[in-house]
């Protein structure tokens, strides 16, 4: 089976969004994922309930350094005496944030680019993908700090940034399905209708992708979250709220290490490892779902990749390939039938 | 090899190298019109003229005392010369200068992690694919699950903590002195190693688990080609099979995602620099952005993006060596 039936599998499969939820929650591996976002979620929301203490208080000289007890689930820091499990509750705020947001950012962005350089085609293509390549070269991390630096550290410039430089893999991904799908039959039917460019991409084409679109954006999300805490840990975050990065940062600073005090570093790496694992979880196994080829090794390996802001390269590089080098071919009717709805 | 499919490649990463130098030109001017409006306002006790001066000099610094075309031209006048500009620090000293000083201890740390998670990772992925289905090769997947969750710098916090407080086996932090006493001893260089342990440590374990999951599917890929059937048809050993057929054309897809890792490593290693002050380009670079030195952070950020083009140019005209294949479709 060529890549490009692939692709055109993982159309196929999958439907309404609430249908994809129900897919999930029937697999075990998927329900996990999903019970623990939606427990991150709610601890989110109801911060302010859910937390015993004021994280923010910085007050508390007689409580300082104290080890996990009843009294405080995860201990206390040592230099100001914050009680970390409130200062843990608030930190997941802090992610979800940044991470849902920037991955539902980036699903749009990514998106458009993609369809409009795969159906567009020619001079729109062109441009489109060599954004791709210069931004591909540029450091990120490196790039981000001189932008925060410049256009401050808010959490919206943290997020712009982060969709500035974030999108290339999607665009490429879905470019990849949009020149597969341009050839289906109910995509030329409507070009003979006479229907609008626009109107293709958004009616038929877009439906047809919104799949790859979901199950990259949770792979995104967990991306996005593990870069935030590596930001917010160099101190660029926004200074006045609490993320787990700016906590691993001032247990580093306030001692933890030298003084023994475990327990401060290891409560916001938990809290940054659940967050991430139970979205990759749901990107995993969406993965699975849309495309039983692929095993759970091989999208593990393009998660590892996806971290490193160049996942799926390779694979797309070799598709890249198959297209200039055969004509599209008559694809199966029953195939390019059923690929939106 | 083809000639004009060189050609087509270098042009190409010239061009990419044009564009991206254009904006690392730009991106610094978002916003800032005047640097000594920005960077020193105002203070109570200065008179009129004693700002100005200030002033004059602040856009001196920074180049700005030309019209923005000007600037560019210079800009590109001094890039043909291999000049990235003068950085803010005490003394004025070239940017070049710097990054020359940083970037062997960096080089330090992300080659010796490519060697070892390379290595390292070829072992495991091999005997991953070898017991394919088998507990071995679902412990090492599951392993890979849980460590892409964890970010580098926390693995490299519990690392100090551990290994450098608790059981005090490597330095927790790295010896500031280590820079300026190095003097190519064996002393010296033991004792350079002894400080990057945790560090490379700490990056590896990223590249080990990549590195295993990339080999292993890709071995798994190659066992059930025709070739490989052939070859253990003809009554081959096991190890021949393994050695000449089956890794051989294993490593094609490795050798891409090695081009690409040692800019991202380079790259990549800021935050883990700074966990352990290991004085590399990472903490220049965030040293810069503490001071605003602009000159220094782009210098250093187009010296990181050339190193890339480079890297993936390179990668690419050492596939066709490897794949002949590869210049028949041409890619765009």
């Amino acid at each position: 089976m060529s890549s490009r039936n692939v692709l055109l599998q993982v159309a196929r499969r999958g439907g309404s969004f609430l249908s994809l939820i129900k897919k999930l929650w029937q697999h075990p591996k998927g329900r996990v994922g999903l019970i623990l976002v939606g427990l991150l979620v709610v601890v989110a929301v109801l911060a302010p309930v859910l937390a015993p203490y004021d994280p923010y208080d910085v007050t508390q000289r007689a409580e300082k350094g104290l080890r996990p007890s009843l009294e405080h689930p995860l201990g206390t820091t040592i230099t100001t005496g914050q009680d970390i499990f409130s200062m843990l509750i608030y930190g997941t705020r802090v992610s979800l944030l940044i991470g849902i947001t920037t991955g539902v950012a980036i699903a749009f962005l990514g998106a458009l680019m993609g369809v409009m350089a795969g159906y567009i085609g020619g001079f729109v293509d062109n441009l489109i993908m060599r954004i791709v390549d210069v931004l591909l070269v540029i450091p990120t991390l490196p790039l981000i700090i001189v932008l925060t630096g410049l256009l401050g550290r808010s959490y919206f410039v943290i997020v712009l940034v982060f969709v500035l430089f974030g999108w290339t893999g999607l665009a490429r991904v879905i470019r990849s399905l949009v020149l597969v799908l341009k050839n289906s039959n109910y995509v030329k039917a409507a070009e003979l209708a006479g229907a609008s460019r626009w109107y293709i991409m958004m009616k038929h084409i877009l439906p047809g992708t919104s799949h790859l679109i979901i199950m990259n954006t949770t792979l995104t999300c967990a991306g996005i979250m593990v870069a935030e805490a590596g930001l917010s840990f160099l101190g660029l975050g926004d200074p006045t709220a609490i993320s787990w990065g700016k906590m691993l940062a001032e247990a580093q600073g306030g001692g933890a290490l030298l003084f023994g005090a475990w327990w401060w570093i290891l409560a916001p790496g938990a809290g940054i490892f659940l967050a991430v694992f139970s979205f990759m979880r749901i990107g995993i196994v969406m993965e699975e779902i849309f495309n039983p080829r692929m095993k759970a090794s091989s999208s593990i390996y393009k998660l590892f990749k996806h971290l490193n802001n160049d996942y799926l390269d390779e694979v797309f590089r070799s598709m890249d390939d198959e297209e200039s080098a055969d004509p599209p071919d008559g694809l199966h009717p029953a195939m390019s039938e059923g690929g939106h709805d | 090899m083809k000639k004009s499919y060189v050609i087509k490649r270098i042009l190409y990463a010239v061009f990419i190298f044009f564009v991206v130098l254009t904006l690392n030109f730009f991106i610094p001017r978002i916003g800032v019109s005047d640097p000594a409006e920005r960077y020193y306002p105002p203070q109570g006790a200065m008179s009129e003229i004693e700002y100005e001066i200030i002033k004059q000099y602040t856009r001196e610094q920074y180049g700005f005392d030309v019209s923005t075309f000007q600037q560019y031209i210079r800009y590109l006048q001094d890039l043909a010369h291999f000049d990235l500009g003068t950085s803010l620090q005490a003394g004025s000293p070239k940017v070049t200068e710097l990054i020359g000083q940083r970037l062997p201890w960096t080089l330090v740390l992300s080659v010796t992690t490519l060697l070892i998670s390379l290595s390292i990772g070829l072992l495991f992925g091999t005997f991953a694919a070898w017991k394919r289905g088998r507990w071995q090769d679902t412990m090492l997947l599951n392993a890979s699950t849980i460590s892409v969750a964890l970010p580098a710098f926390f693995i490299a916090l519990m690392l100090s903590f551990y290994l450098g407080f608790e059981l005090e086996l490597f330095p927790a932090y790295t010896n500031p002195n280590m820079v300026g006493q190095f003097d190519w001893s064996w002393e010296a260089i033991q004792v350079v190693f002894n400080n990057a342990a945790l560090p490379i440590m700490s990056m590896a374990l990223g590249g080990i688990v990549g590195y295993s999951q990339t080999t292993r599917n890709s071995v798994i890929a190659v066992t059930n080609e025709d070739f490989v059937i052939t070859a253990r048809a003809k009554g081959l050993s096991h190890t021949t099979v393994l050695y000449k057929h089956v890794l051989r054309n294993a490593m094609l897809p490795l050798s891409t995602s090695i081009g690409m890792s040692i800019s991202g490593l380079i790259g990549g290693a800021i935050i883990i620099e700074r966990v352990f002050n290991w004085q590399g380009m990472g903490t220049l670079f965030l040293e810069a952005n503490s001071t605003s030195d602009y000159p220094l952070m782009m210098g250093i950020m187009l010296f990181l993006s050339a190193f890339a083009i480079l890297a993936n140019l390179v990668t690419e005209l050492f596939y066709v060596i490897l794949d002949p294949r590869v210049t028949v479709g041409d890619r765009r």
